[in-house]
């Protein structure tokens, strides 16, 4: 029924539903700049009408909710991408390292001591006799064994470090996942109550893409805006509310830190986010190296020697090994690699046991063009190193450009959906005034009839 | 309805800035190195081939070293000869006055002493030695090779060896630096030391000039065709070294198109970029400080 009274009831309401929308606003503006936040709008609806007779009186106005805006598909598009810049971040920064040590561009690496070594012998063999070019090849031999022990030692360094980075991400993942566990939990509750969860949605939604940047994960949505969360390779990490931890332990055999989850090692399946890169750098690409490092070495220790001892000193004995021999089995080649005289009457340049004869350098010296490392020259072999560890580097570097650009375009699209933009904010709050005046100046003048219609009659 | 467009800027901005201050810092680099490569992810293949441009000069440059070192060895053996040479003219033409019938026993006499002064002189120059090294023992080069020895066949004894040495002056090219001393003093066809003594006796006897004189000859061929085996070494050593010149500026050529920047265009790359940056943060501190619908709102 039209009344006074119901058209004042309808206008409080009215002054409710405003207010509603104004703290909606605000809320957006004060969270404007808030890392992983998404904006709220305002659902207005229209109050069921009133029916009397064949009359139908509308009874106001309901806040409906406030909703949030929001994508899930493109919040998981972003820990895809972030899974992937994790993983190409750390691989970049662990394999310039590498890079670094074998810089040809700038002449720092193996190359300039190798040819150093050669070139001794060479000069060796135009005066044999020479006690100081002997001399020139024993300390042209110390100055490669150091170098292939520093590469070795540096890289070994390299591999170490990393696997503390292991660990620390471990612990990170760790971490992270109980934190989204109990925010699961919370979430799921305020669910069932009815209420909005959007706030803590966000705070899981930022600690899952801190999760992802540190381990690649799959994320499925479950009832009541739970999560379970697994590693890539499907490991439990989060199911329920329950939080499964990854756990570390030593290998046996490399002395590295494996990874496991309930008992088993899943360390090679971890492919994406930092872990994944950092296991990579660790476990494929600093082990292929060093290996062949120390098959450099040995090829070059066991030529040399072997070639040595087919020659004669300066005094006419039968020529010795110039490198102390290397381990049987390669590995450790080039951390162990050492001159094994320190005499330079030792050096067995000559061919035929005369002190003058050059025979023996000139065959040394040839070594350095013959094919006595897997079937290359030393040079050759290693620059097969050299590009292998530009290659790594220059592609991972290329994905990660890529994948930069990729994160960028979606954080666009989701500032573009969930962004709070102040106009747009500005010009709500003024509507939202204005009709809040508007019903406002309605009660007064409500409030006027009411008077006049208690004053009928009155004189 | 329009499209709604992300209401923040700053992070695009802020990529944007970094992307073009990472242009600038390349560009830097490639101006103060003036190199375009300047670690092995920037170029891995030129990078791998740099590797082989490395050992290929430090290889001439030792070659060009080997060359200096056997040029002295060389010289000095070409000089020795030709004062061999000298000799053998000398100790020719005392023969031929010495085989003159109108000589005196007396002046045959001083005629031999001074063959065997000439004989001496020829022990002497076979025991040349360069950088403490007797260049004519064969590869027993501490050992002097030549003694005067009665026992001898031909009154000097070689101690030296038949060995030769080589050295290589560049890719599968290499170079014997010495003929052994038995083969120049004591050749098969022409012995110095035997012509020179064959000839002092018969000085001394007065008998076997003829025989003394053919032997001088001979000898004097030989050892005109062996000296030229010095002469024709150091015309060999001039030769590799301009090929290994030449092979030095191929070297250099290809290291510079491998790696070398390109000045100009990282200048003007760089200018660009400088450029660039500017007018990004010109607009950055402008977009930043737009005002909002809330700067009109009414107060």
């Amino acid at each position: 029924m039209g009344t006074l009274d119901s058209a004042l009831s309808i206008i409080v309401g009215s002054l409710d539903a405003d207010q509603g929308a104004l703290s909606v606003t605000t809320n957006n503006l004060a969270n404007a700049n808030t890392p992983g936040y998404d904006r709220q709008i305002v659902e207005f609806s229209e109050s069921d009408p009133i029916q009397q007779g064949n009359l139908s009186f509308g009874s106001g106005v309901t806040l409906e909710q406030a909703q949030t805006v929001r994508s899930n598909v493109l919040q998981l598009q972003l820990n895809q991408e972030t899974q992937t810049s994790g993983q190409l971040d750390s691989f970049v920064s662990g394999m310039t390292q590498v890079e670094s040590l074998f810089n040809e561009t700038s002449g720092t690496g193996l190359q300039t001591p190798l040819s150093a070594f050669f070139s001794s012998l060479q000069q060796l063999s135009t005066n044999p006799s020479d006690s100081s070019l002997r001399v020139g090849v024993i300390s042209a031999a110390q100055n490669l064994a150091t170098a292939f022990n520093q590469s070795s030692s540096a890289l070994t360094t390299q591999q170490s470090d990393l696997n503390q980075s292991v660990e620390q991400s471990v612990s990170q993942v760790n971490t992270l996942t109980s934190q989204v566990a109990q925010l699961d939990n919370q979430i799921s509750g305020i669910t069932q109550s009815g209420e909005d969860p959007s706030a803590l949605i966000e705070q899981r939604d930022v600690a899952l893409q801190n999760l992802s940047n540190t381990i690649g994960i799959n994320v499925i949505a479950g009832e009541n805006n739970n999560i379970t969360v697994t590693t890539g390779n499907g490991s439990p990490l989060i199911v329920g509310d329950q939080s499964f931890a990854l756990q570390t332990q030593t290998n046996t055999t490399t002395g590295m830190q494996d990874v496991y989850s309930q008992g088993q090692d899943i360390t090679t399946q971890i492919s994406s986010g930092q872990l994944g890169g950092q296991i990579q750098v660790r476990d494929q690409q600093i082990p292929s190296i060093l290996n062949q490092l120390d098959t450099l070495a040995s090829s070059i220790e066991n030529s040399v020697n072997t070639q040595s001892e087919a020659g004669y000193d300066v005094n006419g004995n039968p020529g010795t090994a110039l490198f102390t021999p290397p381990p049987a089995g390669v590995t450790g080649a080039a951390a162990s690699m050492a001159v094994a005289i320190s005499d330079p009457s030792l050096v067995a340049a000559s061919s035929d046991g005369t002190s003058g004869s050059n025979g023996n350098a000139n065959a040394l010296a040839a070594l350095a063009n013959q094919n006595i490392v897997d079937g290359q020259t030393p040079s050759n072999y290693y620059s097969g190193t050299v590009f292998q560890i530009g290659n790594a580097v220059s592609n991972a570097t290329a994905e990660q450009t890529a994948a930069q650009q990729v994160t960028q375009q979606i954080q666009n699209q989701i500032g573009a959906l969930s962004g709070v933009s102040l106009d747009e904010e500005a010009a709500n709050l003024t509507q939202y005034q204005q009709a809040y005046d508007a019903s406002a100046r309605v009660v007064t003048i409500i409030s006027e009839l009411m008077n006049e219609a208690i004053n009928l009659g009155q004189d | 309805m329009s499209i709604r467009v992300d209401p923040s800027l700053s992070g695009e901005l802020i990529a944007g800035i970094n992307t073009n201050q990472q242009e600038v810092n390349t560009d830097l680099q490639q101006l103060s190195t003036g190199k375009s490569v300047n670690s092995l992810g920037d170029n891995p293949a030129a990078a791998a081939a740099l590797v082989g441009n490395d050992a290929e000069t430090a290889q001439v440059d030792q070659f060009q070293s080997n060359i200096s070192s056997v040029q002295g060895l060389l010289q000095v053996g070409d000089s020795t000869m030709s004062s061999v040479v000298n000799l053998m003219t000398q100790a020719i033409s005392l023969g031929i006055e010495g085989s003159n019938g109108t000589l005196s026993q007396s002046d045959r006499q001083s005629v031999a002493s001074q063959m065997t002064g000439i004989l001496q002189q020829m022990v002497g120059l076979a025991n040349t030695t360069y950088q403490g090294n007797y260049i004519f023992a064969g590869t027993d080069t501490q050992t002097e090779p030549f003694t005067v020895d009665a026992s001898a066949p031909d009154g000097v004894a070689y101690n030296g060896n038949t060995e030769v040495n080589s050295v290589q002056l560049s890719d599968g090219q290499s170079l014997p630096i010495n003929v052994p001393g038995s083969q120049l003093f004591q050749n098969s066809s022409g012995d110095i030391f035997g012509a020179l003594n064959q000839m002092i006796t018969a000085l001394q006897s007065n008998t076997g000039f003829d025989a003394a004189n053919t032997a001088l000859e001979n000898a004097f061929n030989a050892i005109n065709g062996q000296r030229v085996f010095y002469g024709n070494g150091g015309a060999e050593l001039n030769t590799v070294t301009s090929f290994l010149s030449q092979e030095k500026i191929e070297l250099s050529t290809q290291q510079t198109t491998l790696v070398g920047a390109d000045m100009g265009e990282v200048t003007s790359n760089y200018s660009q970029a400088e450029v660039q940056q500017q007018a990004l943060l010109a607009a950055s501190g402008k977009i930043l400080a737009e005002p909002t619908l809330f700067d009109y709102l009414p107060t």
